[in-house]
């Protein structure tokens, strides 16, 4: 090994970049290129910024679940109240003597009936922007006297009423997609939610829930972003899509049955 | 009988059949097709068998000039491991398809190597009737041999004089070529080709964010009505709502059992008053689960 050495450092002394000479004898190992220490310092640094940024998400996902939580309790109760303020308040009437009249509603919801061919031009363009281009195609959508007028003229192609809790509940859960970069993209989780209306401060489903219920602040950019909703047609039929449903038919207002149409669809 | 009348535009000698191109520009397409032909990848390429050469460029002694034996010449290739490519022009000789074979082109192959000297002293002799072999005095390169096809890396066999008068001809960028009256070699594109080195660098990696290495791919749609785990990933108050429910549910169940059997007991007792206690208990039980029925259908 004696004869073996020298040569042996001849050779690396040829070899290496960078080397000095003294230290040829000691070492065995080529010299770590300089670019290589820098990529491993970047990468050590790197690493212990990503373990902090870790523990920081994992932290506030469980503030935010815990947040949820207390929100959609809240919820539930607010959801309660309402149901037997509507039930206190008759029942106060009619002790007194008196008629409780309930608020009109304010949250529609319409499903379009009839399908795209031969449709005249101002009814189309009114369900282009109810956003109802499908049949079987439902939105939700806020009652003001604009809104009625516009239901009014597209009346023989839609049917539409006023949809209980748990038909928002269901339609969202079941057959709610987001407008996500113009896609339409399940909400499968509350992230996705939150990323695209957190600044209003809406971070979950209940959130969503809650404000398309009770025609919030907010309405108006929560219902655009879900995407219509697509609907089975109906299991056990219509009636008949061509008349009104006063005449026993299935289009225009038909108020609480509604529910049981949507029941039918989703 | 035939038909009358002439061709529509008969074909005339006179078509203008030469082009002029720019002196700068045909120099420019040499050196491009000269610089082609130093990179094995390249030439492998085009589809030479240059796999066994010794090196590219591939230049040999100026004693090659000299042969005057085909033999020689054969020799020459095959002990600088050319003979493969002479041998696939051998495998590429085939007749033309088409019109050409009735007009004087019937026979076609491949090109071969191309040998570049500087001085003819029986090397054309030597090497001409090898197939595929063409032949080019180092004075007057010909680009249509050069990259034939309009495309570059050519196989080229130097020989050393050829090699050296290079210099002279193109110049290098220090100096500028002595046998032509006013050029030099044209400027690079890019000085630093080497693109690997460029992007691994401090500069660029520095400026880089951190690569995405996870892939983010398409979840299923569950149905948040049906799985719980999935409704309570999306609402995690579903889960004390559904433990509720049940818990309600039974307790009601419960009671519902305990009032069957008290009414059971007293029918048991009282067999004449049965009829009054047992419609009374039933309005009971049916109110008892009327309000929590109610109360579920809010929350629901």
């Amino acid at each position: 090994m004696g004869t073996g050495a020298p040569c042996r450092c001849v050779l690396f002394a040829y070899l290496s970049s960078g080397a000095t000479m003294a230290d040829k004898e000691a070492k065995k190992v080529p010299s770590v290129p300089e670019s290589l220490l820098k990529k491993r310092q970047a990468y050590a640094v790197m690493k212990a910024k990503r373990q902090k940024k870790i523990l920081a998400i994992k932290k506030y996902r469980k503030a935010q679940r815990k947040l949820i939580y207390a929100r959609a309790q809240a919820y539930h109760k607010e959801y309660r109240h309402m149901y037997r303020q509507e039930i206190r308040m008759a029942r106060m009437a009619r002790k007194a003597g008196n008629y409780y009249v309930p608020a009109e509603p304010k949250l529609a919801f319409v499903i379009r009936i009839r399908g795209t061919n031969g449709v005249s031009p101002k009814v189309r363009k009114v369900l282009q922007l109810l956003r109802l281009r499908q049949i079987f195609n439902g939105t939700f959508v806020k009652l003001n006297k604009a809104s009625i007028n516009m239901l009014r003229i597209v009346e023989p192609y839609i049917a539409w009423g006023y949809p209980n809790l748990k038909s928002v509940h269901e339609l969202i859960y079941k057959r709610g997609y987001g407008k996500i970069n113009k896609q339409r993209i399940a909400l499968t989780d509350n992230r996705l939610i939150q990323k695209r209306l957190g600044k209003l401060g809406i971070i979950c489903m209940e959130d969503v829930i809650h404000e398309i219920y009770t025609v919030g602040k907010n309405f108006k950019v929560v219902n655009n972003f879900l995407w219509p909703f697509k609907l089975s047609s109906p299991r056990g039929g219509m009636k008949k899509k061509t008349i009104h449903f006063v005449e026993g038919g299935d289009a225009g207002n038909r108020e609480d049955q509604i529910n049981r149409l949507i029941r039918r669809m989703n | 009988m035939c038909r009358g009348g002439r061709m529509f535009a008969p074909t005339k000698t006179w078509r203008r059949w030469h082009r002029r191109v720019n002196i700068m520009q045909k120099r420019y397409a040499i050196c491009s097709a000269l610089a082609a032909s130093a990179l094995p990848a390249l030439v492998m390429s085009k589809g030479h068998r240059i796999e066994e050469i010794p090196e590219l460029p591939l230049v040999v002694e100026d004693k090659v000039e000299g042969y005057k034996k085909t033999k020689e010449a054969v020799l020459l290739l095959k002990k600088l491991k050319a003979w493969n490519d002479i041998k696939k022009v051998y495998a590429s000789q085939r007749m033309r398809a088409g019109k050409g074979k009735m007009r004087n082109r019937r026979r076609i192959q491949r090109r071969g190597p191309c040998i570049i000297y500087n001085e003819d002293n029986g090397i054309i002799r030597a090497f001409r009737n090898i197939p595929g072999i063409t032949l080019l005095n180092v004075n007057k390169l010909n680009l249509l041999r050069l990259a034939p096809g309009g495309h570059v890396g050519r196989f080229c066999i130097w020989t050393e004089s050829a090699f050296r008068k290079l210099d002279d001809l193109y110049g290098t960028w220090r100096k500028a070529a002595t046998l032509k009256s006013d050029y030099n070699l044209p400027m690079h594109k890019m000085t630093n080709t080497d693109i690997g080195r460029i992007m691994r660098s401090q500069e660029i990696q520095k400026a880089l964010r951190a690569p995405k290495k996870k892939i983010q791919r398409r979840v299923l749609k569950k149905n948040p009505l049906k799985n719980l785990r999935i409704m309570i990933k999306l609402n995690p108050y579903a889960k004390t709502m559904r433990r509720n429910t049940i818990l309600r549910h039974a307790q009601n169940h419960k009671l519902k059992e305990e009032k069957k059997a008290k009414a059971r007991a007293k029918l048991a007792d009282k067999a004449p008053a049965a009829p009054k206690a047992e419609p009374a208990a039933k309005k009971a039980k049916t109110a008892k689960a009327a309000k929590p029925a109610a109360k579920a259908k809010a929350e629901a």
